[in-house]
């Protein structure tokens, strides 16, 4: 068990930069997810955590200790790979006790090992059977185990649920925290699926164009993204997200947006916007279960006028598409009472709403909490 | 025909018939091969068998259909089997075949190890590599043959006297005609292999590094396992040419000294350029062409169930 330091890493393929100084502090024990969309850079921080791909720039070290001349051999990291890389020319149990063979450890022990570890993984019926035989599901739990049996440092996952049917993807998500807490190991957790990051990990690393984009706990990062795009990045529905240009007339600060629609902003949010005076065009942020209709609940919140364009079913609930002029806003539609083609006034509560500066996507006004 | 179906739009006779049934088509586009190997294998094949039970030989003026007259039964068989030249052939066509092969196994598994990484001009070194192999034997055996001679740049570089001779001494003979055959054939083994070898999939390389596999513990529990059938094919395909080596041992050596390095393909080539015994030479060619086939059928048979 080990905790983590990557300090200032950058990586490049040619022109290309992969990884732009990243800074990132894992605890020991913890379960960290990098997450963001495909091509964002996080499979190559983890591939450099193994040792698989060598630094351009910066430093990684296991409890204070610089890696960079330590071979993956030595490294002792339990690496689960997307497609599992399981050996199928071997049986089930040689899987297992690759890790322990190769560490010339008796075979007494390997045998209890292994056993140990099948019957943890449920899959000791499957033992003498050719690993190449086994379910997508088994391999799965055949990967894990491969990698929990040498007792590794730290344990990194790459996608590991990403090729499992919905199901078990669900039991396994459930499994692998239980699994966590059994070994509780470090993890890094690879993926591009919100739910998987924000249902399993301790911690978050967003991570865009190679940048992190912000680090936290999942409820922080909903509750308080740090920027534009983790804003926009978690939530489902998404967070809507107005553009437009900030004017001043008659003391009234409003979001002017392309169109003609425009937000007249109060409260908390006006003076988030009006907290950096160079700012000429910014983003509203609120997210849609924050929206509501009916009556004014407090004087700074809001009041916008839009037209019911569709209505979405979305479990119990409904989503409605408001269009204020060209502008849209999702909202739930939580009193169900909506009709297609309503003119309805709706409010956007000031304390709830964020602010952003479009050109650097930056969180104005300093995050709340 | 082809005039009157020219004008009509519903062609009939027998070559529209043709061309609408498909199994038809293949029998004429399938036929000229046929005949050509009928005539290129099947005949020769019939003629040797016949050959192989006479007496005759092409000195006596008859033609080789009228071989009947001088019929020998199976004694060319018999004889064969008797032969100490022919048993002293098929020896060292053996001996050349157990240490030349293995020789350039182990050599290309160790080239096609470096070559798996990635590393600054590796393509170059590749097609490098890959000469000798490109190169017609004759030439090979030109080559050596060059090298090998008293004052040569063998020796030269040596420092052997020049009249250290190699291509003329009884056992010296024999190790430059092997060091020719694993310079030549080394790359294609190397060839075979590294296709073999980069077809194990990485990640599961990765894998067992990852676990904490030594490099060598994951070439023998995780490579060479992975490439059994490409190591299979390319030990027999080596192994049946190098059966057949002829152009490298008669260039350099000419079989000799004395029989020194005669193999099978140049024992035959003198029984049958020399000395004329045509009767013979078709006897032992069956017997090998029998021998090989079994041996080839039992490894094929036993590689197609290894696969089940």
């Amino acid at each position: 068990m080990s905790s983590i330091q990557i300090r200032n890493v950058t990586k490049r393929f040619g022109d290309f930069t992969a990884v732009d100084n990243l800074t990132l502090d894992i605890e020991e024990g913890e379960f960290a997810a990098l997450l963001g969309p495909s091509g964002c850079g996080k499979t190559t921080t983890m591939n450099m955590i193994a040792g698989i791909e060598d630094l351009t720039k910066g430093s990684i070290l296991f409890d204070e200790q610089e890696l960079s001349g330590t071979r993956i051999q030595d490294r002792n990291i339990g690496f689960v790979f997307q497609n599992y890389a399981i050996f199928t020319h071997l049986s089930v149990y040689k899987n297992l006790s690759y890790g322990l063979e190769v560490k010339k450890v008796d075979k007494g022990e390997i045998e209890r090992r292994v056993k140990a570890m099948a019957d943890r993984m449920s899959i000791t019926h499957r033992l003498d059977q050719p690993a190449a035989s086994l379910s997508v599901n088994e391999m799965q739990k055949l990967a894990i185990g491969r990698s929990a049996i040498v007792e590794p440092r730290i344990f990194l996952l790459d996608e590991p649920l990403s090729n499992l049917d919905a199901g078990f993807r669900a039991y396994m998500r459930a499994e692998l925290k239980v699994l966590q807490h059994e070994f509780g190991q470090t993890m890094i957790y690879v993926t591009h699926d919100q739910i998987e990051a924000m249902s399993l990990a301790d911690k978050i690393a967003i991570i865009d164009q190679g940048k992190l984009m912000q680090y936290g706990t999942p409820l922080d990062i909903y509750n308080s993204p740090d920027n534009r795009f983790v804003a926009n990045f978690i939530g489902s529905p998404r967070m809507n997200l107005i553009d437009g240009e900030l004017r001043e007339e008659k003391d009234q600060l409003k979001l002017m947006v392309s169109g003609g629609a425009e937000i007249k902003l109060q409260g908390q949010v006006k003076s988030e916007f009006a907290s950096d005076g160079k700012v000429q065009s910014g983003s509203f942020g609120i997210r849609p279960q924050d929206i509501y209709f009916g009556d004014q609940r407090s004087d700074s919140d809001i009041k916008m006028h839009g037209t019911v364009e569709v209505l979405e079913r979305v479990g119990p609930k409904r989503l409605a598409y408001l269009h204020v002029l060209e502008t849209m806003f999702i909202a739930f539609d939580d009193q169900d009472r909506l009709k297609v083609g309503d003119k309805v006034p709706f409010y956007l509560p000031s304390e709830k709403s964020m602010a952003f500066d479009l050109a650097s996507g930056r969180r104005l006004g300093g995050v709340a909490k | 025909m082809s005039d009157k179906s020219a004008n009509t739009p519903t062609k009939t006779g027998y070559w529209a018939k043709v061309a609408q049934d498909g199994n038809k088509m293949g029998f004429w586009f399938v036929l000229p091969t046929v005949l050509l190997l009928v005539f290129i294998v099947v005949f020769p094949l019939f003629m040797q068998l016949y050959l192989s039970v006479t007496w005759w030989t092409p000195l006596e003026g008859t033609p080789w259909y009228m071989a009947w007259e001088v019929f020998s039964w199976g004694e060319n068989y018999w004889y064969q089997l008797t032969d100490p030249r022919m048993w002293g052939a098929l020896w060292r066509t053996v001996l050349i075949m157990i240490i030349a092969v293995p020789a350039q196994f182990f050599l290309g598994m160790a080239l096609a190890y470096l070559f798996i990484e990635k590393f600054p001009g590796r393509k170059i070194f590749y097609s490098i590599m890959l000469t000798p192999m490109m190169i017609v034997p004759a030439v090979v055996g030109l080559m050596f043959y060059l090298l090998f001679q008293g004052t040569g740049p063998v020796n030269d570089h040596l420092g052997l006297p020049s009249n250290f001779s190699w291509l003329t001494d009884v056992n010296r003979a024999m190790i430059s005609v092997i060091i020719a055959d694993i310079w030549q054939w080394t790359p294609l083994m190397f060839l075979i292999l590294l296709a073999g070898m980069l077809g194990v999939p990485s990640d599961q390389l990765l894998a067992a590094r990852l676990l904490g596999g030594s490099n060598w513990q994951n070439f023998i529990k995780i490579i060479v396992p992975r490439m059994k059938t490409v190591i299979l094919i390319a030990l027999v395909l080596r192994a049946v040419e190098c059966f057949k080596i002829f152009d490298l041992v008669y260039i350099m050596t000419k079989g000799g000294p004395g029989v020194q390095t005669e193999t099978i393909s140049v024992f035959l080539y003198k029984l049958t350029f020399a000395e004329l015994e045509w009767a013979y030479v078709a006897a032992i060619g069956l017997t090998i062409l029998f021998v090989l086939s079994v041996i080839a059928a039992k490894g094929l048979s036993y590689m197609v169930k290894k696969d089940k």
